[in-house]
């Protein structure tokens, strides 16, 4: 929200400090300032100028135009504008002078000394007008303005900020000066509504008041009127529209006009909109609405979307003579749901939806009475206001005890400051007690934005400032936080991976179609985003696979090898229960060539993480290597996948990936490890070697040795496989050294022996040949 | 006999010291020292010798075999050690070749500055929650006072699950569910991963990183909350900081406040970075607002507390001189491996961040903690 200096001013008696000291103070006090622009800064030096003569320049649309300005004396000039003609009493920018970025000098235009310049309303900053130079009626007194620009979403509870008076209220109370009010009720008449207004839904529309207008002149409006719209940043239109702009500028107080001649019958409706019914509004658009849209209705159908847009076919136009002017109050919710649906933010609704004040819509109207009577000529008042409303009492006060409120503040503020500080906002506030103010809210704080007490700490925190509070450090007891052994392992995790040279990588939780479907992933058994942000970011991620392949793509471009890893929650579609969130860890590792050292490297991560994982076969998942995959398990839980990515996902060379469960893995690794004795006694070591087919699995080898060997196995260790002479083709032999031993003796050779027939019979009887 | 053991001493010591080999100076001590050495020769001979002859010359023969021995010893050591030398002048090893080991990889900066934080909150007595990233409307919305058609919905565009769900546009949430679970009095943060619907560029992110904090106990003032920020914040900036509160609205605290730090680069005098201001906003704060307490089953009366949200993204940015909000999800291995290390606010001082315009008082980077 754009909010004019000189507005300010006009509204604050006495203001004297500078734009930009008033912006820093608006910011600590009030609400968040962006910052400050000078506008329209010539204007300083722009004066009228009457044209005396004007001789044609040869070749081109220019004249040498000579002007009496009324403050620099004769001046000569080259001027394009058509409408230049002798007699004309326009707007002269002396050479000097900075326009628009660019200073006006002296300059030689088609042989003759141009002298400054005349200029139009829109290189002026007046109006939108560049169609010719500004066409004066007397001196041009428009003063250099300042724009404050005010963060809208720091305005988001204050629906009184959304107009100049009401930021000049808070100015006011700031720099404790007087505050001026715009709108004088003794304007209104006092007689019946010349139109009848019905409203269906008084929630919808708590108030609507209206008064008609006669022998109206609809022409642009004077310049200063323009001039104020154009530098807040709103579209100078025509004298009527201007004024429901300039009151709703000024007083928050959206307001519309109707050619009341263009409506049908005396009563305007406001209900909601049949299901079905068109509207064309003012912007040209046609909008389908549904009952959950308020409509203003003649008896011929709906004439404006409530709250939001005026219809075209009602519309003020230059032949307009009778206007019906609308001030109305509406449901903030109601008109936020209907602007989102129709994609329609417009100033009107952008304060309606802040829950503006109901009491508010006479103030507008006697407001504007004043404006009308001094822009349009002639026109005339007809009947009284018709005012439709839901009359509410004020609501209850609000006790603030004053010593709560200092406990509040953390620093004592004299019980005279703060009702200083209330009543210079408005409030009303009364004594009821020892040290307990009885505090009545203002209409327009009440809507929404004050109801409780906890809202009056803020309003004497920010006029107090909040640098006057020394900080002061709070009496806590000491306590050790509960501890999130979760967040803890993951990190434990990220530093093991870390260190064995994985880098970590986040990736986004979005995946496309596109890409669930490359790695046979059902789209619809994902989460679905119902308003993605583009189509390749439609589904949750039930995989942090497809982002890591994506990282290996990327980064295979610029690497011949690396090893990457990711920390982050898989979200699964569970039906009609919320969908569920697993964190998972995956790593990958990405080389060039087809050995199986990457895999190799991804099991010694695992086992780094958890040393009693272990690997089972498994049935390769679509995009797995069919015959490099493997399932990871602890103590008999699934917890994990090793495989390589198929290689018809990756032209460049061959990444292995590792995914694992990370709930699970962390639910099942052991925590509480307990000492067991050092052995006393020595061990005894013996090596076995295992004639087996190629491709069988040497971890179910050494499994069944270590069954067979039973109790008194201390540990078993793999030493070599061999294939070749010799071993007849398509055998291999796997070699193992079993060290055991005895907690209570010393075993003799004759036990160990004996121990190791045992387990080459058994291997044996299983078909197996030893090699001993 | 004098004579000869005189001449064989003089002659064996001549050897020792000509030797030139191990080998050579073992031959000589065969020959002189050797069981069926010259010395023994004469050893024997002495029995042809008279008594007290044969006791003068004893003395003489030890003396010369311990001389001789001694020299033989040292020489023999002499060799050793040349020897030793030799073997390891061959062991000469190039220790500036490549290790051949895999290089440590590297922690994502944003995992860095979330554990630094938490490590400082810990310290604190602040437990660290997590919430769920597909979150329901009313921990989201309603349960932080912000109901349906509330215009502060608007505040942040959200991406919809229906049925209720959605990603979670904020950890403040985690409030929520942290006052349900540990109730009060309480001290928590929430690190977490958070979702906005807008468009990506160089300082927007749909995707970023956050961290809310709250602590609910008796009689907690707005005094509290400001010594507890600047306390927090030189912890997190590594030096002093001065802050200063203004107001700022988020329907879930009541006051609320934006909180601004003095310009880490001109420490408040005014340069381009904070737009000649001196400050740089920082983060959203407030006192919880009563109905936050009451939805969360807390009695304001008795209850009250503060929160604020620090943007994790933001800082990282700042901490590092990110210039580009969308490398950190990038996956790209040329910027994760730069081993950034934390030069905490010296980076920032150095004028890294003014360089790469990713400073505090850029146009902030989504994540701050906006209602």
């Amino acid at each position: 929200m754009n909010f004019s200096y000189n507005w300010l001013a006009e509204l604050v008696g006495g203001l004297d400090v500078p734009p930009e000291e008033l912006s820093r103070l608006i910011t600590l006090k009030t609400a968040e300032s962006e910052g400050v622009r000078a506008y329209s800064p010539h204007l300083e030096a722009v004066c009228a100028a009457r044209v005396k003569r004007v001789e044609p320049v040869s070749g081109g649309r220019n004249v040498k135009a000579v002007v009496e300005t009324s403050r620099y004396g004769e001046r000569t000039v080259v001027c394009g504008a058509s409408n230049c003609r002798a007699g004309l009493l326009t707007a002269y920018v002396p050479a000097g002078t900075r326009l628009n970025g660019r200073e006006i000098g002296k300059t030689v235009i088609q042989g003759i000394e141009s002298d400054g310049m005349l200029a139009s309303g829109a290189e002026l900053g007046i109006n939108r007008d560049a169609a010719g130079i500004l066409e004066l009626a007397g001196e041009l007194d428009l003063r250099p303005d300042h724009i404050i620009e005010i963060d809208n979403k720091s305005l988001t509870h204050r629906p009184d900020l959304w107009g100049h008076h009401g930021m000049a209220r808070e100015v006011a109370a700031i720099l404790h000066k007087p505050l001026r009010e715009p709108a004088d009720r003794g304007l209104l008449p006092e007689a019946p509504g010349v139109v009848r207004v019905e409203i269906e839904d008084l929630d919808l529309c708590p108030r609507y008041s209206a008064l008609v207008f006669e022998n109206v002149t609809v022409q642009p409006s004077p310049l200063w009127l323009q001039y104020r719209l154009e530098a807040i940043g709103l579209n100078p239109i025509n004298n009527i529209v201007d004024v429901t702009n300039c009151v709703m500028a000024e007083i928050a107080q959206p307001m519309h006009a109707f050619d009341a001649d263009k409506l049908h019958g005396h009563t305007i409706y406001v209900r909601r909109a049949r299901d079905g019914e068109r509207l064309t509004a003012l912007n040209e658009e046609t909008y389908e609405l549904t009952p959950a849209n308020l409509v203003i209705a003649d008896e011929a159908g709906a004439v404006a979307l409530a709250g939001v847009i005026g219809g075209l076919a009602s519309a003020i136009s230059e032949g307009s003579r009778r206007i019906v002017l609308e001030s109305a109050n509406f449901s903030a919710a109601s008109i936020r749901r209907t602007s989102a649906a129709l994609k329609l933010r417009t100033d009107a609704s952008m304060r309606f939806e802040k829950s503006q004040d109901p009491v508010n819509t006479v103030r507008g109207i006697a407001r504007a009475v004043a404006l009308l009577r001094e822009i349009s000529p002639g026109i005339r008042v007809a009947g009284g206001v018709s005012d439709a409303w839901r009359k509410r009492g004020r609501g209850a006060p609000i006790g603030l005890p004053l010593d709560w409120l200092n406990r509040k503040l953390g620093r004592d503020v004299e019980a005279a400051q703060v009702r200083a500080i209330l009543e210079a906002l408005e409030f009303g506030v009364e004594e009821p007690g020892p040290r307990v103010f009885s505090v009545s809210v203002p209409s327009w704080r009440a809507t929404k934005d004050i109801s409780i007490k906890d809202d009056l700490v803020e309003e004497v925190g920010r006029m107090i400032g909040y640098d006057s509070i020394t900080p002061q450090a709070p009496l806590l007891p000491a306590r050790v936080p509960p501890f999130n052994e979760e967040r803890e392992y993951h990190h434990e995790v990220r530093e093991k991976a870390a260190a064995l040279g994985f880098t970590e990588v986040y990736n986004y939780s979005f995946l496309s179609e596109e890409l669930a479907r490359a790695f046979r992933m059902d789209p619809d058994a994902h989460v679905r985003v119902l308003n993605p942000i583009a189509a390749d970011q439609s589904l949750l991620r039930s995989s942090l696979i497809p982002g890591l392949w994506r990282n290996i793509i990327e980064n295979a471009k610029y690497f011949e090898g690396f090893r990457l890893f990711e920390i982050g929650r898989e979200i699964h579609k569970r039906g009609q229960a919320a969908p569920g969130e697993v964190t998972h860890f995956a790593a990958a590792v990405f080389a060039k060539t087809d050995g199986a050292e990457h895999l190799m490297e991804l099991k010694h991560l695992a086992e780094t993480l958890a040393p009693d994982i272990r690997v089972a076969p498994g049935t390769a998942l679509p995009y797995e290597h069919p015959y490099r995959t493997a399932q990871l398990t602890l103590y008999g839980k699934v917890v994990g996948r090793l495989a390589e990515l198929h290689p018809d996902k990756i032209e460049q060379g061959r990444a292995g990936v590792l995914d694992i469960d990370l709930d699970a893995l962390h639910a099942t690794t052991e925590r509480e490890l307990r000492y067991k004795a050092v052995r006393r006694f020595p061990a005894s070591s013996f090596d076995l070697s295992v004639v087996a087919g190629e491709q069988e699995l040497a971890g179910g080898i050494q499994d069944k040795l270590a069954a067979f060997a039973g109790d008194p196995l201390e540990r078993i260790e793999f030493l070599r496989q061999y294939s070749g002479p010799p071993l007849p083709p398509g055998k291999k032999s796997v070699s193992y050294r079993l060290t055991v031993a005895s907690p209570e003796r010393t075993l003799s050779s004759e036990e160990v022996s004996a121990i190791r027939q045992r387990i080459i019979d058994a291997m044996v009887a299983l078909g197996y040949d030893l090699r001993v | 006999m004098r004579d000869k053991l005189a001449q064989l001493q003089a002659e064996a010591g001549r050897r020792i010291e000509a030797a030139s080999t191990l080998d050579e100076l073992e031959a000589v001590r065969v020959e002189v020292l050797g069981r069926k050495g010259a010395l023994g020769q004469i050893s024997k001979e002495m029995s042809k010798l008279e008594a007290e002859e044969r006791a003068a010359v004893g003395k003489l023969l030890n003396a010369a075999k311990q001389e001789l021995e001694a020299a033989f010893a040292a020489r023999q050591a002499d060799f050793r050690k040349q020897v030793l030398a030799e073997k390891l002048a061959s062991e000469w090893v190039d220790l500036t070749l490549p290790s051949g080991g895999v290089p440590a990889g590297s922690l994502h900066p944003i995992t860095r500055i979330q554990a630094e934080i938490e490590q400082l909150f810990l310290s604190m007595g602040f437990a660290v929650l997590d919430g769920p990233e597909v979150e329901t409307e009313h921990n989201n919305f309603d349960a932080l006072n912000i109901p349906p058609d509330h215009p502060a919905r608007d505040m942040q565009d959200t991406f919809w699950l229906g049925a209720g769900m959605l990603l979670r546009t904020h950890t403040s949430p985690v409030q929520v569910r942290g006052m349900q679970k540990l109730g009060p009095p309480l001290r928590m943060i929430a690190p977490g991963r958070v979702f906005r619907n807008e468009e990506v560029d160089a300082s927007h992110e749909h995707t970023f990183y956050q961290l809310e904090g709250m602590m609910v106990d008796r009689d907690v003032s707005v005094a509290h909350l400001i010594y507890f920020m600047k306390t927090l914040l030189s912890g997190v900036f590594k030096r002093d900081v001065t802050v200063r509160l203004r107001p700022g609205y988020f329907p879930f605290v009541e006051p609320g406040f934006e909180l601004d730090i003095h310009c880490l680069i001109c420490d408040g005098a005014g340069c381009p970075v904070c737009k000649q201001s001196g400050w740089v906003e920082l983060l959203p704060c407030g006192l919880v607002h009563p109905n936050v307490l009451r939805m969360s089953g807390i009695d304001p009366e008795e209850w009250s507390g503060f929160a604020f949200g620090l943007g994790l993204t933001r800082l990282v940015m700042m901490r590092y001189g990110i210039d580009d909000i969308r490398r950190l999800q990038s996956g790209d291995l040329r910027f994760l491996n730069q081993r950034l290390t934390a030069g905490p606010a010296g980076a920032i001082r150095s004028g890294n961040a003014e360089r790469h315009g990713l400073a505090p008082g850029q146009p902030p980077v989504s994540g701050e903690f906006e209602a």
